[in-house]
């Protein structure tokens, strides 16, 4: 295994957006059952630390590629792009609109009459503009457009890191 | 990486060269010792045939500790003598101790460096030394069932300790002289005795309540891999509250106030008799027969109804603990295929109905839920001594608890979330904050909260001689690398510059590599046994351990805190006990050994007062 190559090519995958996560799994299944710590209990200092070096690569490269977000970020970082740094914060308005009008909804859950049900509501809505939002990175990656894939990855995130809250709230009220 | 490819899994060991090696679970309540034999993993009985050892030691005056059956006895006649539920507290400092204090009959002490000390008739002892004692027992046992010397062992943790107890825990094994193959996550090796028993692939939640930690983990099984996908619990929650529960509501029943040791254990030990008893029938007697003390107070019944009041408070919080870490692994209840319960605790009926409610099916019980983590461990431990050729089964896990950094203000800044597999290497970029600014201290801490006082401070070190730049033009990179016992290893290092420090995290409340040496020269002086072979290879590697402390030690601060000649003459007596290390006389090793040790004592003591200093140094910096 040779660390400084991209996490595709070390899990046998042709560097693209679509993968196939059972394919993937299987891989990275497979690969820690050769390069994980348990393997080496009896090798020597250097094998021991080696080990943990490779599998925590494996354990990082596997947690990337299978999260759709964290996969599009990394295709463009393979380009030389840098989508998460600080100064890249224009979003497009009518983007931040809805953001700020999903905000205001999950604000108003705790209040509602069907706690239960407006969460599901808003969590379907999230996991449909999480889905479509990949749909569009794929055709934009596809087509090298790598501006636009960039705003999408952003948008990505945004959609992500709502979800995570929705999934806290939910926790705090149905417990 | 070509190193990684040469080492053929699993065909290293010769097919009838077998390994021998156990698997520890080192409970609350009570300790076990299991072993694969002829393909079966088994608990190894004491010569009396009795398998679970408690996990009690009672140290008297200028004799060997007592530990299990016979210490368990001396519990209420001889209570602050006699030390139980040490798991409690692995790696703590004082102050949470102090919380816990309230429920132990013990008189603790602060050691100098916060540790917890118990005080007993045979001096302080700490928790991780009462903790070796009961894993020295455990692995005597094993070697005299399976006659050789163990290779090492799998010891068990509860899947929600901090770094601080997992090391405590380590420490405790080395204390022992158990040579430890991994640190595994008590669900995760129950998972794998009912896995591999019933060969399922699926979802699998882990319920276990021992007797002072609850887990809860979600696993998913898959061609012989067991890949945990959330853990969660709390590290001070178990059957001892239902007792402590219980007691206290007896106490209150019977107005009685202001409970000496003996009628405190006293209590506690009948309101476990009322809880077990309450197993199978509908009402218990709490008998005051035998009541330490000058009035005795009437009996009483509880009945199970009585009981499910006290019991329901400490159980809904298992089941709070339990709806959240199927959130963090993304599975609705009906998406878990089996249940199994483990520890003693779950034998109680009411735990039993809250988790078949909570998930629709009745939880597997078919293993002793006492015996299957030591079970699973076994089978752990049996693979990685290298025994199973070909398909081996492997386990994946996960840190339990986020880990961090203090940023400016008293924040933590996460840098490992909880619930990423493991082995897991991050870095994390800062910089100076300061025109000028030549040292950072670098603070690690463990938790879920925003602030570092609701977090536990895992350690602090710093990094000195960064070159005098601007407010935020250093760029200093902080990694933190988790190995697969989940002990954590942090380096800073200044990029523009390349000036490095690293810690192994030592926890603020741990042992320090000396105090270890020191503490298993102790207990070997205290052992009256043969001194054949098996003393010829402790004192081997006794000498080791020493040897290598102190290289350590040398290396880091030998030439600033040594004059020359005094390096030589530290080396003189290292070289000294490498060439009768080699030798086949226990007796010169042991005594070269002490010169070594009394050699180095100067050393040692500058090297504390440096560290001390440092420490008030570091304050400074802090405050800049």
């Amino acid at each position: 295994m040779d660390l400084s190559k991209d996490y595709f090519s070390n899990f046998g995958l042709t560097v693209a957006y679509q993968i196939d996560l059972a394919a993937l799994a299987d891989q990275h299944r497979q690969l820690q059952q050769i390069y994980h710590p348990d393997r080496f209990v009896a090798g020597t200092d250097a094998e021991q630390r080696i080990a943990v070096q490779t599998a925590s690569y494996l354990n990082q490269a596997y947690a990337v590629l299978r999260s759709p977000v964290g996969r599009a970020i990394y295709l463009l970082e393979l380009q030389g792009m840098e989508p998460l740094a600080p100064t890249n914060t224009s979003m497009p308005m009518d983007f931040l609109m809805q953001q700020m009008q999903l905000r205001e909804r999950m604000e108003d859950i705790p209040q509602a009459a069907d706690v239960e049900s407006e969460l599901d509501a808003l969590a379907d809505a999230l996991l449909g503009m999480h889905k479509s939002l990949q749909s569009a990175f794929a055709e934009a990656y596809q087509a090298q457009q790598l501006g636009a894939a960039e705003v999408i990855v952003r948008k990505l995130q945004f959609i992500d890191k709502l979800q995570q809250e929705c999934n806290d709230l939910e926790g705090r009220l149905l417990d | 990486m070509a190193l990684l490819q040469i080492a053929e899994p699993g065909q290293s060991a010769k097919p009838h060269e077998r390994k021998l090696a156990v698997g520890i679970d080192l409970g609350t309540t009570h300790s076990l010792v299991a072993t694969v034999r002829s393909g079966r993993s088994e608990t190894l009985p004491n010569s009396k045939g009795e398998h679970l050892l408690p996990s009690v030691v009672r140290y008297r005056a200028d004799e060997l500790p007592q530990v299990g059956a016979k210490a368990l006895s001396h519990l209420v006649d001889d209570a602050a003598n006699t030390i139980m539920s040490a798991k409690r507290l692995m790696g703590r400092g004082l102050q949470d101790v102090t919380r816990l204090g309230a429920d132990m009959p013990y008189a603790f002490e602060a050691c100098d460096d916060g540790m917890p000390m118990l005080r007993t008739k045979a001096g302080l002892k700490s928790p991780v030394q009462v903790s070796a004692d009961i894993l020295r027992v455990l692995a005597q046992r094993g070697e005299a069932s399976l006659g050789g010397e163990l290779v090492g062992a799998v010891i068990t943790v509860p899947a929600y300790f901090d770094d601080a107890q997992r090391q405590a825990t380590k420490d405790a094994a080395t204390l022992a002289g158990i040579q430890v193959l991994r640190l595994l996550n008590e669900p995760t090796a129950a998972a794998v005795a009912y896995g591999l028993d019933s060969e399922q692939e699926g979802t699998i939640a882990v319920f276990d309540l021992g007797g002072g930690t609850f887990d809860i983990s979600v696993l998913r099984m898959q061609k012989g891999v067991f890949e945990v996908l959330s853990t969660g619990g709390d590290s001070a929650l178990g059957g001892d509250d239902f007792d402590h529960a219980i007691a206290n509501w007896v106490r209150e029943q019977r107005a009685i106030e202001n409970l000496d040791l003996s009628q405190q254990r006293f209590l506690l030990r009948q309101a476990r008799g009322a809880k077990e008893a309450l197993s199978q029938l509908e009402v218990a007697q709490v008998s005051f027969a035998g009541w330490p003390g000058v009035s005795c107070p009437l009996d009483l019944e509880l009945d199970r109804q009585q009981l499910n009041e006290l019991l329901d408070p400490v159980i809904a919080k298992t089941i709070r603990a339990t709806k959240k870490t199927l959130r963090d692994a993304g599975l609705a209840v009906d998406e878990v295929h089996q249940v199994v319960m483990v520890g003693g605790s779950t034998r109680v009926l009411r735990v039993q109905e809250r988790v078949a409610e909570l998930f629709g099916k009745q939880p597997l019980t078919s293993i002793d839920p006492d015996r299957v983590v030591a079970l699973g461990a076994a089978r752990q431990a049996d693979v990685l001594a290298g025994n199973q050729v070909g398909e081996e089964m492997l386990l994946l896990d996960v840190l339990p608890l986020s880990l961090g950094l203090e940023t400016m203000g008293g924040l933590v800044e996460k840098v490992i979330d909880r619930n990423t597999p493991i082995p897991v290497a991050r870095a994390q970029d800062f910089t100076t904050y300061q025109d000028g600014q030549t040292a950072m201290v670098v603070h690690v801490l463990q938790g879920e909260r925003d602030l570092v006082q609701d977090c536990r401070s895992l350690s602090r070190f710093e990094l000195r001689g960064i070159p005098p730049m601007a407010a935020g033009g250093a760029k200093i990179r902080v990694t933190f690398q988790v190995d697969a016992d989940g002990l954590l290893e942090v380096s800073a290092r200044e990029l523009t510059s390349g000036v490095a420090a690293s810690v192994q995290v030592k926890p603020s409340y741990g042992l320090s590599e000396n105090q270890i040496a020191g503490m298993i020269k102790a207990s070997w002086s205290n052992v009256e046994e043969d001194r054949g072979a098996r003393s010829l290879r402790e004192q081997q590697v006794e000498a080791d351990r020493l040897l290598e402390a102190i290289a350590v030690a040398m290396q880091a601060d030998g030439e600033r805190l040594l004059s020359e000649v005094e390096q030589q003459a530290v080396v003189a007596q290292m070289e000294a006990l490498i060439s009768v290390r080699n030798g086949e006389d226990h007796h010169a090793i042991s005594k070269q050994i002490d010169v070594l040790a009394k050699a180095t004592d100067e050393f040692a003591a500058r090297r504390m007062d440096d560290s001390i200093k440092r420490a008030l140094a570091g304050k400074a910096v802090d405050n800049i």
